[in-house]
């Protein structure tokens, strides 16, 4: 197998389209008054946390890069890098970045380092890209095993990932209403996203899609934008701090503490490392299908309100 | 990219736009100088609860709120509200400042400047939490 491939880092070369793009979002709230909100320290955390995911990717990289060419040594097939091989790769990959995000809202493993994405209470450029510095040790890599093993080499798969991450960039934002209604059926945009960042209940573990909404309405989870009801930004429990050192880490933290609670059995241990974020051994918290039972029972007036919170 | 522009870059893009939205006025702390407001930012975090009685405090970006499920505080976050309870904090005053040490990695402290009845208030909480 080849190993000579190379594609350039798409991501890297896009940050001055970032900076330009965001430049002009702020500029037309400031001038207009409408189409999203900016707060300086939310903006400067989000920056700082695109930034230290570009630095942990030039750190850590080596380790999934490492694990794609070991498969890349071992499988026998090669599709070349022709024009359909890298849209193809590029459709797959959109599906396998589908299926990582919905993952990360589902595993708490995976959660904890996907949840800072989320945890800014504003929607604008500023917010995609707060990402994360930990995605290497969620292991998630192993999802692109697959394309690799059919054939796509690994450099190819590393760019149409970046091209991926590009395309999200600009959904981020509220400047931007709805696309016209064939866009919107087949591609994620601003509207479909916005319903993403939304900790309403309705709108909670939805719309999972990169690029193609339809994996969305193919697999269940597609939710539209409801103009009666805004999305409210941020995680159910708000972060307190925009210290990005703890932004990046606050759910590994509490993760660790759960793990080594006395007393617990080894599945309640598992579950609090794999179940979904918000399982709890003994019902103190709230998973997102109880959040959205709960807000279904107040809404119908259907009164079942927990008994007082316990201590932490 | 060559390292050295990459850095240039980020270093620049940052703190261009921290200097644009701060001249622009976007850095202020969201205030609750009405009940009503730190009622709404309770209950975006515990919708759950029944809200018996809000205590705005000298401190404008903060108030104290009385649930069914718990008493806590909601502060300004930026912007936007965050709210705690108070079971389980830790508080210690520092000359007109109350320090709050909440278990929580996430939200861990929080300083709020409170008159004596104010603070007496909110340790009160404190001693009844669970």
């Amino acid at each position: 197998m080849s190993a000579t491939v190379s594609f350039p880092d798409v991501v890297q070369w896009a940050v001055p389209l970032f900076i330009a793009a965001i430049l002009a979002e702020l500029v037309w709230i400031l001038w207009s008054g409408r189409g999203g909100r900016y707060e300086t320290r939310d903006a400067v955390t989000s920056l700082i946390m695109g930034a230290g995911n570009v630095a942990s990717g030039i750190l850590l990289g080596f380790i999934a890069w490492g694990f794609f060419m070991a498969l890349w040594a071992v499988t026998p097939l090669d599709l070349g890098t022709s024009w359909w091989v890298i849209l193809l790769c590029f459709v797959l990959d959109d599906l396998r970045y589908y299926w990582v995000h919905r993952f990360g809202h589902r595993i708490r493993w995976v959660w904890a380092s996907h949840v800072n994405h989320h945890s800014s209470q504003h929607y604008n450029l500023t917010t995609a890209l707060r990402q994360t510095w930990t995605g290497t040790f969620t292991f998630m890599m192993v999802v692109r095993a697959p394309l690799i093993l059919m054939g796509f080499h690994p450099a190819m798969v590393l760019f149409v990932g970046g091209l991926n991450l590009i395309y999200q960039f600009w959904i981020h934002t509220e400047a931007i209403g709805r696309m016209p209604r064939l866009f919107e059926a087949v591609m994620n945009t601003p509207s479909h996203h916005r319903v993403h960042h939304g900790r309403n209940a309705r709108y909670l573990d939805a719309n999972y899609a990169g690029v193609f909404i339809v994996w969305d309405k193919l697999f269940g989870t597609f939710v539209p934008e409801d103009d009666a009801e805004k999305p409210d930004y941020g995680l159910v429990q708000n972060l307190g701090t925009f210290n990005p050192i703890r932004v990046a880490f606050h759910e590994w933290v509490a993760l660790f503490r759960d793990l080594l609670r006395p007393g617990l059995t080894l599945r309640q241990r598992l579950m609090y490392a794999l179940g979904p974020p918000g399982w709890s051994h003994d019902g103190s918290r709230l998973t997102s299908a109880e959040i959205k039972r709960r807000a279904l029972a107040r809404e119908t007036g259907a009164g079942n309100r927990p008994a007082r919170m316990p201590a932490e | 990219m060559p390292l050295e522009i990459l850095i240039a870059l980020v270093v620049g893009g940052i703190a261009g736009i921290a200097a644009l939205t701060h001249v622009a006025g976007l850095s202020r702390r969201r205030t609750f100088d009405a009940a009503d407001k730190a009622r709404t930012g309770w209950l975006r975090e515990f919708p759950d609860d029944r809200v018996t009685s809000v205590t705005l405090l000298s401190d404008p970006h903060a108030a104290l709120v009385e649930a069914d499920l718990g008493a806590g505080l909601v502060w300004a976050m930026g912007a936007d509200t965050v709210a705690r309870r108070l079971a389980g904090a830790r508080a210690a005053r520092r000359g007109d400042r109350l320090i709050l040490r909440f278990p929580d990695w996430g939200a861990p402290r929080l300083a709020l400047r409170v008159t004596e009845a104010e603070a007496h208030a909110i340790l009160s909480h404190l001693k009844e939490a669970p």
